[in-house]
């Protein structure tokens, strides 16, 4: 009897395993539609009112694995290596795993495949490029503004130093200046600082404040031509001269003196407790500082103000844009297996991202949990706690699916709580037109050198690192270069050819 | 002694049994292993199976057994890489540290625990020395920042307050690094790990002191001659399963305190790992990097019984 347990014990081992390895042989995606997908919040039920709708809507069952945005990159890679993808997946198309599961075949390429489906077809050319990957389509990006860097300061106490908004560098200069040693908060202590910059932890030339403050300056954005020859960015003279000026700004104490260790998250903090003045980052970010003002005080919340990007001390002006995406809607190939169940596949999609459904990603369910008004969404039925969760299911969930409309606005926006807020939101869409027209793209983009995804991790940190190290004075300047140098020399160099192979 | 002396006479027992009939007559004894069995089979050796990866290069799409054979390549990339020299070096200074500071820490902290009379003071200080064994890491970390931050940290401005001169940004310089960790360490882990050890030391049969003042041996003595051969046993098989561990520097303590500033010093096995295993989606690499470590690990377990047997002591097996 023992012997016999024991063989069943060993059978349901080896059961397992192979239920573990073999999940891949179902033909097509059948009714069920299986979506790995971004999350903010709690996860909406199967059973939910939204996930509901959206199914009626498109025709087909969806099954939805909620991941949390915090773990989602590294659960992503999970996935890839597992072997198990769902057949439609958000994805950092650039990350070395999708891109090297993407290359062996995992995923369809989909260039030149999506012009068929009006909803899915890439409405911006610039955009379109950046999202590939060495010249393919991997996915359906989810859009974002082309531009959206923009620079919070604290509107009082720019009024209480007597200065006007900034247009140069020189200009926020000034103001950093007058924020540290004039005593904005007028407390009579010198406690105060101008620029708030957090512990930045991803790479080089992905829009952080660095990266930001460079392109004023005139550095290429990522790659850049220099006689003839494509360089990164942070190999020109214009990077050496904005990390100078920084670090004086850090050296007189004009920025906070844990900008190596301050947490992202708690970005807004020094600025909203009135430690810190000048935040460069996104317009988004001075919505967010308002929202933040507005809870503690609602009568006396009108202190952030938003200005674009700057000129340098010369006059030319260089913008910084943003990608005009975020990540993009994978199809992997593990149930999709024929180009016409691909068809099927992203007709459903089309029908997904089409005004329909658009509105139910992004807004919910109009009479239910908004409506119309003057163009705005507005909230509706707040105190039903089934609207509640209807409302969580759109803001924190299927949000996330949209590729035409998504959390930059939604289908219809949302209608401002006041005044001064809405200010702050008109004012992106001439900002970003107007900056777009110095706006310095980076070129590769959409280019994934080999060596990059094949070289270890320690590559990728080096010059963010020596940034931190340098403003810090823990390097100078020869420091600097000489961390240059030993980028190139650990596989640099052979990313550089590979660079400018691909882009010649 | 006396029956191994005796002739050997009809034995008690018959001849050991067919392996069959042994396992039948015990059999609840088999059963009751069997969990345990399993949880070994399914959870421990299965998984091994997916080591053969780090001597391919594994490519998901194409599964296991579909991925090319590249034998040592990976093994061979990281001895001779440009990580391996730091990574090693830095691993191995924590391991270090941690074996001359954390390691004899719940030692020290038992032993003068042992020597309170006071029970309820005993037992109140016991509580509340483990209870930091609890959070986790990453509320230890958030702690640290807090309390250490150049811009509003408590201690980091009281220490600025007494010594003056420019303040120290403990929590992103390299040269504070390892002693953060190490105190971090020995605040969360401290408390717990005293539990085994008064446990050791409450099995010293209290008559040996009582022989021991009568013969006039002082407090120090006692604790040479008595208490420290007592709890001799549990300090060595303590020491040879904490030497298998050393190169487990921990995952999220190192992760949460590296910073731009450190990273010269903070990057171990266990971080090298999971940036070139999860972040970089090279898993065969990452694999043969874990495998390399637990190698490593094996062989400073052997070393460290063997040592133990060699100076007298019963070992771990």
């Amino acid at each position: 009897m023992k012997t016999k347990t024991l063989a069943a014990a060993l059978a349901l081992t080896t059961a397992l395993s192979v239920t573990a390895c073999g999940g891949g042989e179902a033909k097509g995606t059948g009714d069920t539609i299986t979506m790995m997908v971004r999350l903010f919040g709690t996860a909406p039920s199967p059973d939910g009112e939204l996930q509901k709708a959206v199914e009626a809507l498109i025709g087909k069952k969806l099954s939805i694995t909620w991941v949390p945005d915090a773990g989602y990159n590294d659960k992503a890679n999970v996935t890839l290596a597992s072997n198990n993808l769902p057949d439609v997946m958000v994805v950092d198309e650039k990350s070395p795993s999708f891109v090297k599961t993407a290359e062996a075949g995992a995923f369809w390429d989909l260039t030149g495949k999506l012009d068929k489906y009006p909803n899915l077809k890439p409405l911006d050319p610039q955009t379109a490029r950046n999202s590939m990957v060495n010249g393919k389509t991997y996915g359906i990006y989810r859009t974002r503004p082309l531009l959206r860097s923009a620079i919070s300061i604290r509107k009082d106490w720019l009024a209480k130093v007597g200065l006007p908004a900034p247009q140069s560098v020189p200009d926020l200069y000034r103001i950093a200046n007058a924020f540290t040693e004039q005593d904005p908060d007028g407390d009579g202590k010198k406690d105060t600082y101008g620029l708030i910059i957090p512990k930045w932890t991803g790479k080089y030339a992905t829009a952080s404040p660095y990266d930001v403050f460079e392109t004023w300056f005139g550095a290429p954005n990522g790659w850049g031509l220099r006689d003839g020859r494509y360089v990164p960015g942070f190999d020109t003279p214009e990077f050496l001269a904005a990390e100078r000026e920084l670090k004086k700004w850090v050296g007189e104490g004009l920025v906070n003196p844990d900008f190596a260790t301050l947490d992202t998250g708690h970005w807004m903090d020094p600025f909203v407790q009135g430690k810190g003045g000048i935040i460069i980052d996104v317009d988004v970010r001075a919505t967010a500082l308002y929202d933040r003002f507005r809870e503690k005080n609602p009568k006396d919340a009108d202190k952030v103000l938003m200005v674009g990007n700057l000129r340098r001390a010369d006059g030319q002006k260089f913008s910084s844009p943003f990608t005009g995406y975020n990540n993009v809607l994978a199809v992997s190939k593990q149930r999709v297996r024929t180009e016409a169940q691909l068809d099927e596949l992203l007709r459903v999609l089309d029908k997904l991202e089409g005004k329909e459904g658009s509105i139910l990603l992004t807004n919910g369910i109009e009479g239910r949990n908004f409506k119309l008004e003057g163009g705005y969404s507005v909230p509706i039925g707040l105190d039903d706690p089934k609207v509640k969760v209807l409302q969580n299911d759109v803001d924190n969930a299927f949000i996330q699916l949209g590729t035409r409309y998504s959390v930059n606005g939604g289908y219809y926006p949302l209608k401002p709580a006041d005044e001064a807020k809405r200010a702050l939101i008109e004012q992106r869409k001439p900002m970003e037109t107007e900056d777009l027209k110095t706006a310095v793209f980076n070129p590769a983009l959409g280019v994934i050198a080999p060596t990059a995804v094949a070289q270890g991790p320690t590559l990728d940190k080096i010059i963010p690192d020596a940034r931190v190290k340098y403003l810090s004075g823990e390097i100078d300047e020869a420091g600097l270069q000489a961390e240059i140098r030993r980028w190139y020399a650990g596989g640099g160099s052979k990313i550089t050819q590979e660079i400018n192979d691909f882009l010649k | 002694m006396a029956t191994e002396l005796a002739p050997r006479q009809a034995p008690v027992e018959s001849p050991p049994a067919p392996p069959a009939r042994r396992i039948w007559r015990h059999g609840w004894l088999y059963l009751m292993v069997l969990p345990g069995l399993a949880y070994f089979l399914i959870f421990r050796y299965w998984p091994m199976y997916g080591l053969t990866i780090a001597f391919k290069d594994y490519l998901p799409f194409l599964g296991y057994s579909g991925s090319p054979w590249v034998g040592l390549k990976h093994f061979e990339e990281l001895l001779t890489g440009p990580d391996f020299a730091r990574i090693m070096v830095n691993t191995l200074i924590l391991a270090l540290l941690t074996l001359l500071f954390v390691f004899p820490a719940p030692i020290v902290v038992a032993v003068l625990l042992n020597e309170v009379r006071h029970s309820v003071l005993k037992r109140s200080v016991q509580s509340l020395i483990y209870i930091p064994h609890f959070l986790s890491w990453t509320i230890v970390a958030s702690l640290t920042y807090v309390l250490f931050s150049v811009d509003y940290g408590v201690i980091a401005q009281a220490i600025h307050a007494v010594v003056g001169g420019r303040p120290v940004d403990y929590v992103a310089q390299e040269a504070w690094f390892r002693p953060i960790i190490v105190l971090q360490s020995l605040w969360k882990q401290t408390g717990w790990g005293t539990i085994v050890y008064l446990a050791a030391l409450a099995g010293v049969d209290t008559q040996l002191y009582e022989a021991a003042r009568v013969d006039g041996a002082g407090r120090w003595r006692q604790f040479w001659h008595i208490t420290l051969p007592g709890i001799r046993p549990a300090l060595v098989v303590m020491a040879v399963l904490t030497s298998g561990q050393l190169l487990d520097t921990g995952f999220e303590q190192i992760w949460l305190m590296t910073t731009s500033l450190n990273r010269s010093v903070a990057d171990v096995f266990d971080t090298y790992v999971y940036q070139v295993g999860i972040t970089q989606g090279g898993y065969s690499y990452a694999t043969a990097v874990g495998l390399f470590k637990a190698v490593i690990g094996v062989l400073l377990i052997f070393g460290t019984n063997w040592l133990a047997k060699r100076l007298g002591e019963r070992g771990l097996y």
